[in-house]
């Protein structure tokens, strides 16, 4: 049996259809990243899973049961944990009594003391809710979510807020998670996230999906051709070159290729036959962000804006 | 962070449940329920403190009004304070169960906390069930503490206990009902306290908590409404203690049981309307 299972689904909000017919479908035990902008239907149809939005059509199957009936909802909750955005709990419970107090809402909870360890906070274990910061609230969160030992876990953008160390450790979490046998279903903007996490990558845009794949060949990946980039040498002209530049400026040359191991002898070989340096040689594969941007329409204005902001966030990490 | 240790019994294979996964009784739930509502209200001392000093100033004002003053016709043959220890003990349970819970659940909901519990398997009924204890308990509480601060100035406990503890679990019931019906009607928390006051200020005048009513008209018509009945309880029970009080319970019962409609079909847990 599929953990979840979404055929055909349409939501519409008065005259903007939200979802427009999607459909995919996740194994037991794997981690699901569901990519898209703002607006594309990711938190509506996650909210249809969820059991808290109805739908207008389609086919929903959430660990068999459908999220849809209400006769189901109690045994659905005790089986599926959430980490939602726009929730909160009460503030003047302490972290332990919070995640004790959902303890007692499940048939089959995990040990209280583990979860709070588990996301980190065991030295708040006695801090009020309302003094923690914006990042240990949502590891908070995550503890509640997971606290019910879930068979399958929402997370909706769970790392947005988390400062570098506490995402790994979060991804710590969700792999183990999976690795206990649950399954994953993340919604996130950040691609080194879903590279990092994901089995299966869902791409929404505009109610609808518009790739599905593993973070490795997804929109193609695997078979895009090779960009190839170095300084272009003093002095040297366009047609002085052995291979044909696919953009050429004063000082950059890029080449898009089929091969990169031919291109890369044919540029090499006469780089060394004429005394020439490439400076900043690069070879790259399209990153998932790259592959994201051209799916969701936001690339085409800006084609070196990718890499350049992975680039700038790597750096920033750094100085974090 | 560490890593996760699979749960004692192990993972739950694809057909059937492990054995443990049995839910637990819905009394165990209620009771776990019950509990961390009280703690959660008890760990935030300025709430705590508001709820029971209101009823106290309150009373101590009069008190120091009409403490000592001789039964008289405009407090229908009973004494000033003898008149406002009910009447205040009826409007410290207002305010507990109707203006409170409304305000609170309208801040839950807006804050994402309802949310949060609607993404549990605590069923709604238990929810509120912890509620109406907690709203109980503080009604309790309130009138013990102003019969007491009446006895002070020369009010007599109250005649017919029995009568005062079901008028009390009627009043609590119905006012939680309404209270959770506002809840249901308002879309956002900062229009809650306004909506709240709005109903219960005019509502409290006229069913004569604050200055007894001569006017048969205004009587008959607040008399059907939800306060009037319980003062008239409450003060009876308190004073004279002639049993019973089939009329205004009735009515206590009939705002209770529309009150629970109108909170059935329209309560959101959700922030966002969809």
């Amino acid at each position: 049996m599929s953990a979840l299972v979404v055929d055909g689904l349409r939501k519409r909000y008065r005259d903007h259809e939200a979802v427009a017919g999607i459909g995919f479908t996740v194994e037991q035990g794997e981690i699901v990243a569901l990519l898209g902008p703002n607006g594309a239907g990711k938190t509506t149809t996650l909210e249809i899973l969820e059991g808290f939005r109805s739908r207008d059509a389609g086919r929903v199957e959430v660990l068999g049961r459908d999220p849809g009936d209400r006769a189901e909802q109690r045994w659905l909750r005790e089986r599926v944990g959430l980490v939602l955005q726009d929730i909160a709990v009460e503030p003047h419970l302490r972290v332990r009594e919070t995640v004790a107090r959902s303890a007692g809402y499940y048939p089959a909870p995990r040990d209280v003391d583990e979860v709070v360890e588990l996301v980190g906070l065991a030295e708040k274990r006695d801090a009020k809710v309302k003094d923690l910061s914006g990042g240990q609230k949502r590891r908070l969160d995550l503890a509640l979510g997971v606290i019910g030992d879930p068979k399958l876990l929402f997370l909706d953008e769970p790392t947005t807020g988390f400062d570098p160390t506490a995402r790994r450790g979060a991804w710590e979490v969700v792999r183990s998670l999976r690795d206990l046998g649950t399954t994953v279903v993340l919604t996130t903007h950040y691609m080194d996230e879903a590279q990092a996490l994901a089995d299966q990558i869902v791409v929404l845009n505009a109610g609808r999906v518009v790739a599905q794949g593993t973070p490795e060949t997804i929109g193609g990946r695997d078979t895009a051709r090779t960009r190839i980039r170095f300084a272009r040498p003093d002095g040297v002209a366009p047609e002085e070159l052995p291979v044909v530049p696919t953009e050429i400026d004063e000082t950059n040359v890029t080449l898009e290729v089929d091969d990169a191991t031919e291109a890369l002898h044919r540029l090499t070989g006469w780089a060394l036959a004429r005394g020439t340096s490439l400076h900043r040689l690069a070879v790259e594969q399209p990153t998932l962000e790259d592959v994201y941007l051209s799916l969701t329409g936001d690339a085409a204005g800006r084609p070196e804006a990718a890499p350049t902001s992975r680039r700038q966030r790597r750096r920033n990490r750094r100085a974090a | 962070m560490t890593t996760l240790n699979p749960v004692a019994v192990g993972p739950t294979d694809e057909t059937t449940d492990r054995p443990s996964r049995r839910r637990r009784s819905d009394l165990a739930v209620l009771l776990h329920q019950i509990r961390y509502e009280q703690l959660s209200f008890w760990r935030n001392p300025q709430a705590m403190i508001f709820t029971f000093v209101f009823p106290i100033a309150f009373i101590a004002i009069i008190g120091a009004v009409f403490g000592g003053g001789e039964a008289s016709d405009f407090f229908y043959g009973r004494t000033g304070m003898q008149y406002y220890t009910a009447t205040i003990a009826a409007v410290s349970v207002l305010g507990a169960c109707y203006g409170q819970l409304a305000i609170a659940l309208a801040a839950r909901r807006q804050t994402g906390v309802l949310k949060r519990l609607h993404a549990t398997p605590l069923p709604a009924w238990i929810y509120f069930a912890g509620l109406l204890a907690h709203c109980l308990m503080v009604s309790v509480i309130d009138v013990v503490l102003v019969v007491s601060v009446g006895a002070l100035y020369d009010a007599p406990v109250p005649a017919d206990w029995a009568s005062v503890g079901v008028t009390l679990l009627l009043g609590s019931v119905c006012y939680c009902a309404l209270g959770a019906a506002v809840a249901s009607l308002v879309s956002n928390s900062e229009a809650a306290p306004a909506v709240v006051q709005f109903v219960q200020f005019p509502l409290v005048f006229i069913s004569g908590s604050y200055f007894p009513i001569h006017s048969d008209t205004l009587n008959t018509l607040a008399g059907l409404l939800p306060v009037k009945p319980f003062n008239d309880a409450l003060l009876s029970a308190f004073t004279t203690g002639d049993g019973l009080h089939w009329k205004q319970h009735g009515i206590l019962l009939a705002w209770g049981v529309l009150g629970t409609l109108i909170a059935v079909r329209r309560f959101r847990w959700d922030p966002r309307p969809e």
